[in-house]
């Protein structure tokens, strides 16, 4: 199935003009006592939710642009406008 | 410039230059043999080109040209066409007029030896574009001049609709020089069958004063 996402910028595009960025975890957490546990943690487990999930994608091929989107990892498609980060 | 050195540009042709010159280094062809009536295929890599980047673009003004201020707009004065791109980010080509050197401020990047740049002129223009990517330069919502940024021939591509209307239409495209043959061959292929020719600088400037500019 052919995925597209809503570029803030460009539109809707076609899912080959962008790059995956990783599942939106939220702030990057306070460095005040870490562990470095935690911070690995935080780097590398992701959740991998089957269903609808909210993830950073970069728009490669075309403005340049990061922004976040909400995608159906079920059925490959996104399924709520972006959140612009311009 | 050190006369001894020679900037190439990326594009050649398969045709003979009847009329050519030599500026900043460049060996600028300015009319090929049998031109005909175009479409026509322009290669415009002389021409200086910069990238600004900037937290702060508002603040910048190109040649004294204002960065538009969203995405996508493109304001076209004294000859220089200034792109917004995103958030930071905005091309400077210079169309016409002499060279400039790039302004001091770190903002600036000249990235005329690093792309090629393309111009496609004339009637059934957007015939041949439609061929090559999916991008719409005739989107009825804006309104010329406009920045689409994306594939053009699977290259990702800057492409600015200068002019829309069906005799006079018109298109400026940048990417990587090194996309430079194979992008020309592509274009040259697909326009085989509505006459498309390579052309000089002359074709283009003509091109350009006929749309008033």
């Amino acid at each position: 199935m052919a995925l597209t996402l809503t570029c803030p910028i460009c539109g809707q595009r076609n899912g080959y003009e962008f790059r995956y960025g990783g599942e939106e975890k939220g702030p990057r957490p306070d460095e005040e006592g870490l562990s470095p546990e935690d911070w690995c943690d935080y780097v590398h487990l992701n959740k991998c939710v089957a269903g609808i999930q909210k993830e950073w994608w970069f728009h490669r091929d075309g403005c340049g642009a990061w922004f976040t989107t909400q995608r159906d990892t079920t059925v490959n498609l996104e399924v709520e406008q972006p959140e612009a980060q311009l | 410039m050190n006369p001894e050195i020679w900037r190439r540009s990326p594009v050649s042709f398969d045709r003979r230059p009847a009329q050519t010159e030599t500026r900043d280094n460049w060996m600028v062809v300015l009319k090929y043999e049998d031109e005909s009536e175009g479409p026509y295929l322009i290669d415009l890599s002389p021409r200086t080109r910069w990238d600004v980047q900037d937290s702060h673009l508002a603040e910048i003004r190109p040649g004294g040209v204002p960065i538009p201020d969203k995405p996508g707009q493109c304001t076209f004065q004294k000859g220089i066409l200034v792109n917004r791109m995103n958030r930071t980010q905005a091309a400077v080509w210079h169309l016409t007029g002499e060279t400039p050197e790039p302004p001091a401020h770190a903002a600036y990047t000249d990235v005329t030896e690093s792309t090629v740049f393309l111009a496609l002129v004339g009637r059934r223009v957007f015939a041949i574009t439609e061929k090559l990517t999916s991008l719409d330069f005739l989107d009825p919502a804006r309104s010329a001049p406009f920045l689409l940024q994306g594939p053009f021939s699977h290259v990702p591509c800057q492409v600015v609709t200068l002019e829309k209307s069906p005799d006079r239409a018109g298109i400026l495209l940048t990417c990587s020089r090194g996309y430079a043959r194979d992008l020309v061959a592509a274009i040259l292929d697909a326009g085989e069958e509505f006459g498309l020719r390579p052309a000089g600088q002359i074709a283009f400037h003509n091109w350009l004063e006929e749309l008033g500019y």
